[in-house]
């Protein structure tokens, strides 16, 4: 495998494109476009993963806001009443360490929670099949704790799943964007080379070379400039991955982003990609740029 | 083996390089190309080696009409040519042996076949030592003849050369001449350029003549069969 790689690589070219300036920096243009692509799938992953992560968290729980001097006998009532609402299937009261930590995004660790009044916090678990009839549990807790604050977490989820997959398409479109642009360097780099070249293409040509013959020589020279580049873009995206943190929690939002850094099988899989990608991309552009143009020889 | 019949070239609206120039090359035959600089000789050769299109007239090599060729067809008969250019047109970066072994090359030939033609040419046109020098590095007289050498390493049936005595003093011109006329009895159809009319008459072959883009034959030398 290693040694078929090396031979096209290697392989003799009959033009001096290796010491063209485009040689020293392509690979350097599409290591930025592979690191911006790669980064960006590798926000994909995280997005979708924490797109899962908040549906399996979310929409199997609700949590239940009380004022924070509600009495522990209204409190008792509260969750009896949340238990016998068709759909949940469990309740409790969050205690004040809890209901501390979950509020730390917003208030940090040195604020003296002990002296705020922080609110009475009933976690719910429910059944995501069932559907709550939320109105009607709403005035029912209502009636009993007015003030009570019934969050089901859908509507924040809804928003947060709708922020997300617009993110998803604008990272998506930005990839998109960054091989049309990989495109368009190696079209106009294949176009000045065949420029420089083109008094000795015109001799292979003479020469009775074959179109092919000669777009080979630009394409294996392209597949070679777009696998380096591929391969520095990928190595500086998979060092932002490590710098990130070997994995865990890249955002600290109440619930999460969660990735599993480098040790995540599909970072290693779009890494491969974007290389092989870089250099068949470059290498597919130029070899259709050289034919074109070779195509208009008489 | 090649036959042009009222063949004229002109480059968009300017006025034509080359009026009714009809021409035939027999198999085996060796010829001069003569006219002064700017005559058309250049722009004639390359209708011939199929570098340029005519643009009126019929232009036959080998048989084929090429007006009606395609290229798949140009690329066949461009393998029965050799060319040695005005300009040498060495590729620099390579070696002696690869220039010589282009032609091969892209012909596909094995490259053990390279590897024993291409030295053996080379050693033939007195280039012994010269495999693994880069062009550059080589004087005028042996750049020309790895030209020479480049044109001739597949045999061709037909060899042009434009000017290849252009750069060079006397003595090689004359040595050069007689490296084509030694290929030329190998069988090979040879048509040689020069401005220089009073070199072309030393020698005993057949003399085309172009002036302000017209044709002629001329009998000062004695016929190449």
């Amino acid at each position: 495998m290693i040694a078929t790689l090396r031979l096209p690589l290697q392989m003799r070219l009959d033009l001096p494109l290796r010491q063209d300036a485009s040689s020293r920096f392509l690979p350097w243009i599409i290591a930025l476009m592979v690191y911006l692509a790669t980064t960006g799938g590798i926000a994909l992953i995280w997005l979708g993963d924490a797109l899962g992560n908040w549906d399996a968290a979310l929409t199997s729980t609700l949590t239940l806001q009380l004022p924070a001097d509600t009495s522990d006998a209204r409190i008792d009532v509260a969750i009896a009443t949340l238990k016998q609402a068709k759909g949940v299937v469990s309740a409790r009261l969050l205690d004040q360490s809890e209901t501390a930590r979950l509020l730390q995004p917003w208030l940090g660790t040195s604020a003296p929670v002990d002296a705020l009044p922080l609110p009475r916090l009933i976690d719910a678990r429910v059944d995501p099949k069932v559907d709550i009839d939320y109105p009607t549990l709403r005035q029912h807790l209502d009636s009993i704790i007015p003030n009570a604050q019934l969050d089901s977490n859908r509507t924040w989820l809804g928003n947060m799943r709708s922020f997300a997959l617009r993110l998803e398409g604008v990272i998506g479109v930005g990839v998109i964007v960054v091989a049309l642009l990989i495109v368009t360097i190696v079209v106009f780099t294949a176009r000045i080379g065949m420029a420089i070249h083109r008094s000795a293409i015109e001799l292979l040509h003479l020469l009775g070379a074959q179109d092919e013959y000669i777009a080979r020589q630009f394409q294996i020279h392209a597949l070679w400039l777009g696998l380096r580049g591929g391969l520095i873009g990928a190595a500086a995206a998979l060092a932002t991955v490590i710098i990130l943190g070997p994995g865990g929690y890249v955002l600290a939002l109440p619930v999460p982003i969660a990735t599993r850094g480098v040790f995540d099988w599909r970072l290693w899989l779009l890494v491969v990609v974007a290389v092989l990608a870089a250099g068949g991309v470059a290498m597919v552009t130029a070899r259709m740029t050289v034919l074109r143009q070779l195509g208009r020889m008489p | 083996m090649v036959r042009l019949e009222n063949v004229g070239k002109s480059y968009g609206s300017d006025a034509e390089i080359l009026h009714d120039v009809s021409l035939q090359l027999d198999p085996g035959g060796l010829y001069f190309l003569t006219g002064n600089s700017g005559a058309g000789k250049t722009t004639l050769l390359k209708i011939i080696y199929l570098a340029e299109p005519p643009s009126r007239g019929m232009v036959t090599l080998f048989d084929t009409d090429v007006s009606t060729s395609d290229r798949a067809a140009h690329t066949a008969l461009r393998h029965r040519i050799g060319i040695v250019f005005q300009d040498v047109r060495l590729i620099d970066h390579l070696t002696v042996r690869d220039n010589v072994a282009l032609p091969l090359r892209v012909a596909r030939a094995p490259e053990r076949e390279i590897r024993e033609n291409v030295p053996e040419l080379l050693s033939w046109m007195g280039l012994d030592g010269k495999l693994d020098c880069c062009p550059a590095t080589l004087s005028g007289g042996e750049q020309q003849r790895v030209a020479i050498a480049r044109a001739i390493v597949r045999r061709p049936d037909l060899l042009i050369a434009d000017e290849p005595t252009g750069n060079v003093d006397d003595d090689i011109a004359m040595l050069l001449v007689r490296v084509f006329e030694r290929i030329n009895k190998l069988g090979t159809t040879v048509l040689i350029a020069t401005h220089d009319i009073a070199f072309a008459r030393q020698f005993a072959h057949r003399r085309y003549h172009l002036a302000k883009g017209a044709l002629s034959v001329v009998n000062d030398g004695a016929p190449a069969q």
